[in-house]
């Protein structure tokens, strides 16, 4: 069989290559069993594990008032949203796997604390307010960069996007509705939403990740189609729509030096990426709970995982027997 | 080590007017675990009325580029009479025919029976060669295990998100003011 994932060194490759970025440039997706360069391989496992892993560490942070929801109805749409991620990692870790990356090394990597996640997840949920901010800014942050993924050239990573983008569209919208909902409540109500922005803004315009300028693996995953938009182009289209919703609201965006250039564009003041390097390195003010949490889920639900092994087994035997 | 529990390759389908489509796979230590897991995973919202689930190491692949440098071996002919005792095989054929944004792989598009997984593909080639096939799955038939098509089963796996209208983005449609009232002018929308 001839190798599927091809290595500078070898003799076809520049040959295989020019095959591959025409394909690309045609719109064609690349399946599992096509030829691919290592590098783009690498590239996506890199992406997609890392991907899932936000998903499933997501569920954290806003897990964490499942039980201290205000109402019933508030209840039910946290637990499906919390599902969902659940939800989304799953898919990830799929399209993951498509690349030969085994699911159990993927969960390895992150319960060791070797792999990474995004930083976002890495700050804590203070009030109720949170909830529905995070569903607005850091879900609307992440709508932005999954529809771009969406239209990637690897096939399961496009087709994990454009489910996982359906989704989010309900967890953008609850949580858009929750603080427009306290913007016009109370001012005790009022100040919980304005505190809860101060606090996210930030973070999640950081989720794209830094500049264009300093972003090396950029070129590369935009000609082979993995990236379909550069990580400021993204940055720009998420405080384009969410700056001015949030100023209608008559709340206010923790950044003074936010403007609207000539062209319509809202520009932002400086991003501070010591904050963001510091969370990414291992230094956010939550990065150890959230290690934790995963770990006690992971040995909590060890009984569950030797029960249905144990059951398997047996109904193997039954057939056997039979 | 590698301990995990095998994987296997889920089926949907939304309606029954729809054939059942790969969305993606679910790791399980048994049919049934995996046709509940399944469940969980890719039927949080109403659109299922059924699912199948196979072990992926018992799915035969090709991509339309494998096929093209890589033809498979001329399938073994079945030789023996059938008097002697040859039966043939029952295979599930699924295709994809698109690079359409889409968020499910290949579809089923019908059976052949067949000597081997190889002459299988041969087949489906010929019955179901009416559009391009970009890629091919071939399952063996008695490797699928199938949810219950029973009304009640159906109704108590699938029916229970219908009503949950709040899963749904529609539910929150009218508040705030609309995005497209803060659109620039950007490139035409590509999401459709
Ligand atoms: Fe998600
Ligand atoms: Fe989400």
């Amino acid at each position: 069989m001839p190798a599927k994932y091809g290595l500078p060194s070898d003799p076809d490759y520049s040959l295989r290559l020019a095959e591959f970025e025409a394909r690309i440039g045609r719109g064609e997706k690349i399946e599992p069993g096509d030829w691919m360069p290592e590098e783009y391989r690498r590239q996506l496992i890199r992406m997609i594990s890392q991907h899932a892993h936000s998903e499933v560490v997501g569920m954290l942070p806003e897990g964490a008032w499942i039980n201290r929801a205000p109402t019933l109805k508030r209840k039910m749409i946290l637990i499906a949203k919390v599902q969902d991620e659940a939800g989304h990692g799953q898919y990830l870790y799929h399209a993951a796997e498509t690349l030969g990356v085994s699911r159990e090394a993927m969960l390895e990597a992150l319960l060791s604390g070797k792999a990474k996640y995004s930083s976002i997840f890495n700050y804590p949920t203070l009030t109720w307010a949170d909830i529905g901010t995070i569903g607005w800014l850091v879900d609307g942050a992440a709508i932005k960069n999954q529809t771009m993924l969406a239209a990637g050239s690897y096939g399961p990573y496009s087709r994990a996007m454009v489910r996982i983008c359906a989704e989010e569209a309900f967890h953008h919208k609850q949580g858009k509705e929750m603080v427009l909902f306290y913007a016009r409540g109370s001012e005790k109500q009022r100040q919980m939403a304005q505190d809860a922005i101060n606090r996210w803004w930030w973070p999640a315009l950081m989720m794209m990740g830094p500049h264009d300028a300093d972003s090396p693996n950029s070129e590369v995953l935009t000609r082979w189609g993995i990236k379909t938009k550069s990580n400021d182009t993204v940055r720009q289209e998420f405080i384009n729509e969410h700056a001015p919703e949030i100023l209608d609201a008559g709340l206010q965006v923790p950044d003074p030096d936010l403007h609207q250039d000539d062209k319509g564009n809202w520009v932002h003041g400086p991003i501070n990426w010591d904050e963001f390097w510091q969370v990414v390195g291992g230094n956010g003010p939550m990065n150890k709970e959230r290690l934790e949490a995963r770990r006690k889920a992971h040995d909590e639900g060890a009984w569950v995982r030797s029960a249905l092994e144990t059951y398997a087994a047996k109904l193997q035997k039954a057939t056997v027997a039979v | 080590m590698d301990t995990q529990w095998p994987r296997w390759e889920v089926f949907k389908q939304d309606t029954p007017a729809k054939p059942h489509q790969a969305v993606g796979s679910v790791h399980a230590a048994d049919p049934q675990h995996a046709l509940l897991t399944a469940r969980n995973i890719f039927a949080r919202r109403p659109q299922a009325i059924s699912m199948w689930v196979v072990r992926a190491e018992d799915i035969f692949s090709w991509t339309k580029e494998e096929l093209a440098e890589n033809p498979p071996p001329e399938a073994a002919k079945q030789t023996e009479p059938l008097a002697y005792g040859f039966q043939p095989l029952t295979f599930c054929v699924f295709r994809k025919t698109s690079h359409k944004r889409s968020m499910t792989f290949v579809d089923y598009v019908g059976e052949v029976s067949a000597s081997s997984p190889e002459d299988a593909l041969k087949q489906a080639q010929q019955q179901f060669g009416d559009v391009e096939a970009l890629a091919w799955w071939i399952v063996p038939t008695d490797r699928l295990a199938k949810s219950d098509p029973g009304s009640e089963t159906v109704e108590s796996w699938f029916a229970p998100a219908t009503d949950k209208t709040y899963k749904q983005q529609q539910y929150y449609a009218t508040i705030g003011s609309h995005v497209s009232k803060h659109k620039l002018g950007r490139e035409t929308d590509d999401e459709e």
